[in-house]
């Protein structure tokens, strides 16, 4: 009965007239950037901070959550119609949605990529619902060792998922770690590397370092790519499937819904990854498998259902653990510290109207987001003729705004400024940004627990490996670099990652 | 040519991953730097940790990951670098930071505007008009949506005005 009852106090929240209106303007932002390659949910997630402050929190999420799984919708419509992913984790629909669109079955395409979204979507919300209470549950019993050794393990697994060179990622996550703990130390009143900038008493701004990231640094980088003139296909036609596609394409859109589920949830996964093995998956089992790669409906039904499902399921760390499972959960567990709420198991019985109606607002997202995308998308083409030449003078400026606005701090502009060409020259030598995003986040909170579980052992590190939940962690996070290590494994891992 | 010279000619030579080696060297740098500033603050005791502790054990361990790229690389080929366009970086961050000088004096739209141009420098096929109309246009979307709509505490005119 409780099930129903969270639902009730869910929905009572999100279908107020402000959160639906805040819902539909996060989800059709989130469609617009899902639609426009160059900028993705994380840079307007990021851009959008310091604005939604004046929000009310709950507000606040829904809009912000609108915005990721939006993303999601909108980037399946440039993979299918341009062939360029207009999201990361589009980049495999574009293998057989593009086929399919040369093919003249660019409708049905687009049809079943929305369709297979909803459901996973549906179903991913209703996971959410079952999953996170007894999560939660659990969560309320762990103590700084435990909490400790589950960062550890979220942030190895982030590594280990990471594109690239897992050495160089644990380095971008420790230095994440190192520059998320910059700023006052809350235990000693030190000024820890302010290196005597008053403007950086409080640390490093989230926003400034996420924004020169993902906004400006990824705008440079952008820049070098030649401005390719997106060939859209013109004949959309009849956007709904036949009866026989939607029957073809029910175990694909299935698999994809359970293994893009399962694989949100995990730290450094989130919807790309889920894209990833949902098509893997779907070219092993599927029969025949052969037409793969030449427009099989089967294979735009399964990343697209699974990157919706895996959009979802990422929020049941951020909600239940309050730990993020990638830079936009990041940003959200940002969001809500600034309004004075710790992301954690608490939230849940503290404030169920927050998380019940964030919860509630995705499947009213979702549903907001089909009738958006099929009977619009002629609209959301028109959105591929904006030149970059316009868009990412746009972005810079908005990222000032932003970085300016979130504390009133000029010292943040030159924050911003730095990390952008620090983050230019992370992309140029893939070490990849997401991790120290993450990283940055776990900094303070990892420090505090490790500090609070030290203290309480008198300075015996073994409290970490005497307590069995957090020996658990210790242990998955040593058996992940082992696996990851193994050479015959890490080709595998190379192949599925670059596919 | 100088010793020095020479001595990097010669190291360029058995660098067998670039990405590798320049991600190293840029960890161990940060880990340099946080380790120096770090000295100051108090270590304590594993039991009773003070401001250094955590600092200290990252950077070190930062500096150590760093350390064993730089070896790997000398030894494991990779890939080479990308060419490193200097100039557009460098105007968009130019850019970046006077909109923190000028915002305080001069007010969003004379900042936004200037940060905007400049960006639009950075780009290869960026029109002067079109810029100017884009500016213009996205400073006045700019005061009316977050100065007037969302009261977020921007200055909009020059403080002397």
């Amino acid at each position: 009965m409780d099930f129903l009852a969270n639902l009730q106090i869910g929905f009572g929240v999100a279908l107020t007239v402000q959160n639906l209106l805040y819902c539909f303007a996060g989800v059709l932002l989130g469609t617009v950037v899902g639609v426009l390659p160059g900028i993705g949910p994380v840079t307007t997630v990021a851009m959008l901070l310091p604005i939604s402050f004046t929000l009310d929190p709950i507000s606040e999420m829904i809009m912000l959550a609108g915005i990721y799984y939006g993303a999601q919708y909108g980037g399946s419509t440039t993979a299918i119609l341009v062939n360029i992913p207009g999201e990361a984790s589009s980049v495999v629909t574009t293998i057989d949605g593009h086929q399919m669109a040369r093919q003249g079955r660019a409708g049905p395409a687009l049809g079943i990529a929305a369709i297979g979204s909803f459901f996973a979507g549906s179903v991913a919300t209703l996971t959410i619902c079952i999953a996170a209470p007894p999560l939660a549950a659990i969560a309320l019993n762990f103590g700084p060792a435990e909490y400790f050794s589950l960062m550890v393990c979220g942030l190895i697994a982030a590594v280990v998922l990471a594109r690239g060179s897992v050495l160089k990622a644990i380095g971008i996550v420790v230095l994440g770690l190192l520059l998320g703990i910059a700023g006052t130390d809350v235990n000693s009143g030190v000024r820890r590397f302010t290196f005597g900038l008053t403007g950086l008493a409080d640390g490093i701004e989230f926003v400034a370092l996420s924004m020169a990231i993902y906004g400006i640094a990824e705008c440079a980088i952008n820049l070098e790519k030649k401005d390719e003139q997106a060939e859209v296909t013109r004949a959309i036609g009849r956007v709904w499937p036949t009866w026989a596609d939607i029957r073809h394409c029910t175990p694909a859109i299935l698999r994809g819904t359970v293994l893009g589920s399962l694989l949100g949830v995990l730290p450094g996964g989130g919807a790309l990854l889920a894209a990833f093995g949902a098509y893997t998956l779907e070219k092993k089992v599927a029969r025949p498998p052969r037409t793969f790669g030449n427009g099989d409906i089967r294979g735009v039904a399964a990343p697209e259902s699974a990157n919706n499902a895996g959009a979802q399921t990422s929020f049941i760390p951020m909600l239940t653990l309050g730990i993020p499972s990638n830079p936009t959960m990041a940003m959200m567990i940002g969001a809500l510290m600034i309004h004075g709420i710790s992301p954690g198991p608490r939230v849940m019985t503290e404030r169920p109207e927050l998380f019940w109606g964030l919860i509630a607002s995705m499947w009213i997202g979702n549903l907001m987001l089909v009738i958006l995308n099929l009977p619009l998308v002629g609209m959301w083409v028109k959105l591929l003729r904006i030149p970059y030449r316009l868009l990412f003078p746009a972005i810079v400026g908005f990222c000032c705004i932003g970085a300016y606005a979130t504390n009133s701090n000029a010292t943040d502009l030159f924050v911003m400024a730095f990390f952008s060409v620090f983050g230019y020259l992370c992309l140029k030598l893939e070490c990849e940004p997401a991790p120290l995003i993450l990283g940055f986040v776990l900094g303070p909170l990892m420090e505090e627990n490790l500090r609070r579980s030290l203290l309480m052992s008198r300075g015996d590190p073994m409290v970490l490996i005497q307590e069995p939940i957090s020996l658990t962690f210790l242990i998955a996070a040593v058996l992940l670099l082992l696996v990851v290590a193994a050479p015959a494994i890490q080709k595998k891992r190379d192949e599925a990652l670059q596919e | 040519m100088t010793a020095a010279r020479v001595l990097w000619l010669n190291c360029r030579m058995t660098i067998r991953a670039p990405k590798d080696f320049w991600s190293g060297i840029m960890f161990i740098a940060f880990a340099a730097t946080a380790m120096l500033a770090a000295r100051g603050y108090s270590l304590g005791s594993a039991g009773k940790m003070g401001p250094g502790y955590f600092p200290m054990a990252l950077g070190g361990t930062l500096g150590l990951i760093g350390a064993i790229l730089v070896v790997r690389s000398l030894f494991a080929p990779g890939e080479p670098v990308g060419r490193i366009h200097v100039l557009p970086l460098s105007i968009i961050a130019t850019g970046v930071a006077l909109f923190g000088i000028m915002l305080e004096p001069l007010g969003l739209v004379v900042a936004l505007i200037v940060v905007m141009l400049v960006a639009a420098f950075a780009g290869r096929d960026s029109r002067p008009l079109e810029a100017v109309a884009l500016a213009v246009a996205l400073a006045a979307f700019s005061v009316g949506i977050f100065v007037v709509a969302l009261r977020l505490p921007l200055p909009i005119w020059p403080s002397f005005l």
